[in-house]
């Protein structure tokens, strides 16, 4: 602290040999995957080898998808088809499927294919008359950027592709736009937590950008008279393409997302005030006030003595910018290191005013990789990580007495969802701190690293 | 068996060369296979009395189509005897817009290899007419995969000509550092302007560290055996010319350099070389 914040944007940052650039984020194709498959009682045909259908399997998993309603394809190419192109095999790979029972497939194209010039709009168009489904063609190909970008290519494409303009608008609606962009594992409990509020404050979800969402709702999205964007670091664009061609206008904007109090009472407000229901909103806030408080005294979280402990975040922006306060109003920690997945001007403008407010100077990393993380932990040497499995290898050999696993665990299986997102949310992390600082103690290797 | 490969600038006359070269060998005593590796099929024509014949991609796609893999390929359905007795093939390519064309005449070498076409015919020399540019990694398979072990340039006293030799040096430095192909030798298809290509293209394939190895002249006895679709030595076998496609494949048989070339990375050095020559033959 007290020293000059070192920026450093993505792409800026050393291509010296010795820079692993491991990255935290899969491809596009994965993003375009995780967003189609929200898409209820649909499938997805993946005109890829298929290696990378691995990734639609996964993409498949985080959106908890239902075998029975889902179904997944693959032209799984060769090199003949590199050779001489796939849109055979992936014109007859359709005419197979022709009589399931869906509403839409969509045909995601990978990174061979789209080399070698595969026009899979110009195939879906022709064979469309032949099938039952809409055939949404998107392509995809993971070279075309990170999940997010594949998130925002796929969005692009289903808005355009499905939605009618000529629907009335219902007044008091919302339009979700929820993309799987959230590295809280269980992150569909942060949807559930948000639907629940709006119904409670008696706003209509007109439609969820995607998750188990009919088509019939996608169709009807220009009706919605707001939009709710749920991510800091993919779907910015679909926001603005609904507001600049159906008018719908998005709420909540440039608001941290509802993790904290603070950060959950200020956006709560904020829609309460969109929708002159404040009076609902404050209830919510106080009742979710109350029960935190009453919470925290009846169980005794010990984790509070952390007080002004050095921290680092590393994780995405839709859950790392909200962190920053909770980490520095809830646990009383001063985080000293912020390294965000993403590098988006608009994740830059509100990390700023985010650590402008509380008054914070750390070092800041945007587009992090796993290197950069590293060499950031080396420089900052906290004594307390946010991040994942892959910042406590990271943080081998350093001081760092504890790395609290909030985002994308891996080897951790949940059966029930956990939201990040408002109070419930508040006790959530504050047992996944809790539980860290207990393993600490119960660990002999790491209570004697930690220097107890 | 020798293998060897002429790259150099699109329509520079590369098909031209590597006919006539074939049927001077084939009339030296070697049993000649001429491989095109261009999409357009169109290398062996003037051995193939102005036909085209099937190409190996065309074959695949064909056995794809009936559910079949390259393995159902026979290879009396690829390769061809010209009337003059000098085995032909054309690697072909996908169907225009799609596909890798590369990746294509790389499969269709992998094809005649598998099918173990060079030894079935007891070939000794085996010449690959590479298309015009190596414009992706795709065209510098046939180095890569060591089926290109010789590689002569084909260019002329065009700037364009030279610019693209460079390059295909570039590829061969990059590619020879791993393999056994070396960069054999710099041909002149030329363009008309003789006095100067013949004080910079010897310069030109000093400055690259490989020999010239022959001049070949703009001639209408050349283009009459093209429209004839017969080599020069067939079509006009006392003419000059036919002497100098003998010379040509005589060189070639004797010349065993193969090195890692020297091209030059700078465009501006090479316009210069370019242009000082340019100048002191205008005076």
């Amino acid at each position: 602290m007290g020293q000059e914040p070192i920026k450093e944007m993505a792409g800026s940052s050393t291509s010296s040999s010795e820079a692993c650039t491991d990255p935290y984020l899969r491809c596009a194709f994965n993003g375009a995957a995780l967003t189609a498959l929200g898409i209820s009682h649909s499938a997805l045909l993946a005109h890829s080898p298929q290696g990378c259908e691995y990734l639609v399997n996964n993409a498949f998993a985080s959106q908890e998808c239902d075998y029975m309603e889902t179904m997944t394809l693959c032209t799984k190419l060769c090199v003949d088809e590199i050779v001489h192109g796939g849109e055979d095999i992936l014109a007859r790979t359709i005419r197979e499927v022709k009589d399931l029972p869906i509403s839409a497939l969509f045909v995601l194209s990978a990174c061979g294919p789209e080399i070698v010039g595969d026009d899979i709009v110009g195939v879906c168009e022709a064979l469309q008359p032949e099938v039952k489904f809409r055939l949404v063609p998107i392509e995809s190909a993971g070279f075309r950027g990170s999940q997010y970008d594949g998130i925002d290519i796929a969005m692009d494409t289903i808005l355009k592709k499905l939605v009618k303009d000529d629907v009335e608008k219902i007044p008091g609606s919302v339009c979700l736009v929820a993309p799987h962009a959230n590295a809280n594992p269980t992150w569909p409990a942060d949807l559930a937590w948000v639907k629940q509020v709006l119904f409670r404050m008696g706003i209509k979800v007109v439609a969820t950008l995607t998750h188990r969402t009919p088509i019939a709702e996608i169709e009807n999205i220009a009706s919605a008279e707001t939009s709710l964007l749920l991510s800091h670091d993919a779907g910015q664009k679909a926001a603005d393409y609904l507001s600049a061609t159906f008018g719908i206008e998005q709420v909540c904007k440039g608001i941290p997302l509802p993790i904290g109090m603070t950060n959950t009472q200020r956006w709560l407000t904020a829609l309460g005030d969109r929708f002159d229901i404040l009076k609902t909103a404050e209830e919510i806030v106080a009742e979710g006030e109350r029960m935190v408080m009453a919470t925290c005294r009846r169980k005794w979280p010990m984790a509070r003595f952390m007080y002004r402990t050095p921290a680092a975040i590393v994780a995405d922006a839709t859950v790392g910018i909200p962190l920053v306060r909770f980490v520095t109003e809830e646990m009383e920690m001063t985080p000293e290191l912020v390294a965000l997945y993403t590098s988006h001007r608009s994740v830059w403008e509100l990390l700023e005013g985010e650590l402008k407010s509380l008054g914070l100077n750390p070092k800041v990393v945007y587009g992090t990789d796993v290197y950069k993380t590293r060499k950031s932990l080396q420089e900052v040497r906290p004594r307390v990580v946010f991040g994942s499995t892959i910042e406590r290898h990271a943080s081998e050999g350093l001081p760092v007495a504890y790395v609290v696993e909030v985002v994308r665990m891996m080897r951790q299986f949940r059966m029930i969802n956990r939201e990040y997102f408002g109070y419930t949310g508040i006790l959530n992390l504050l047992e996944c701190v809790q539980n860290e600082w207990v393993m600490g103690w119960r660990s002999k290797e790491r209570r004697y690293e930690a220097k107890w | 068996m020798r293998q060897i490969a002429i790259y150099g600038k699109g329509g520079i006359g590369k098909s031209t060369i590597s006919s006539n070269l074939s049927a001077a060998l084939h009339e030296m005593g070697h049993t000649v296979m001429q491989v095109g590796c261009d999409p357009k099929r169109d290398s062996t024509r003037i051995l193939a009395e102005g036909k085209f014949i099937p190409a190996v991609l065309e074959e695949h796609r064909e056995q794809l189509r009936i559910g079949k893999d390259e393995y159902a390929i026979n290879l009396k359905n690829i390769v061809f005897k010209s009337p003059g007795g000098i085995y032909l093939v054309e690697a072909g390519g996908p169907e225009p817009g799609i596909g890798c064309a590369g990746r294509g005449v790389l499969t269709a070498l992998q094809i005649l290899k598998d099918l173990k076409a060079f030894s079935t015919y007891n070939i000794d020399v085996a010449i690959y007419d590479v298309l015009g540019d190596v414009v992706c990694g795709g065209f510098s398979m046939p180095i890569r995969e060591g089926f290109a072990e010789e590689i002569y340039l084909i260019c002329s006293g065009g700037f364009m000509s030279i610019y693209a030799a460079n390059n295909i040096a570039r590829a061969v430095q990059r590619l020879a550092k791993r393999g056994d192909a070396g960069l054999a030798g710099i041909i002149c298809n030329s363009n008309g302007d003789e006095a100067f290509e013949h004080a910079f293209i010897p310069a030109f394939a000093k400055r690259l560290g490989t020999p010239f190895v022959q001049f070949v002249p703009r001639s209408p006895v050349i283009q009459a055996c093209e429209l004839g679709g017969r080599p020069v030595v067939e079509y006009a076998p006392d003419s000059q010319e036919a002497e100098i496609f003998r010379n040509l494949a005589k060189a070639i048989i004797e010349n065993d350099s193969r090195v890692i070339p020297t091209p030059i990375n700078d465009l501006a050095e090479l316009e210069t070389m370019y242009r000082q020559c340019l100048v002191k033959d205008k005076k």
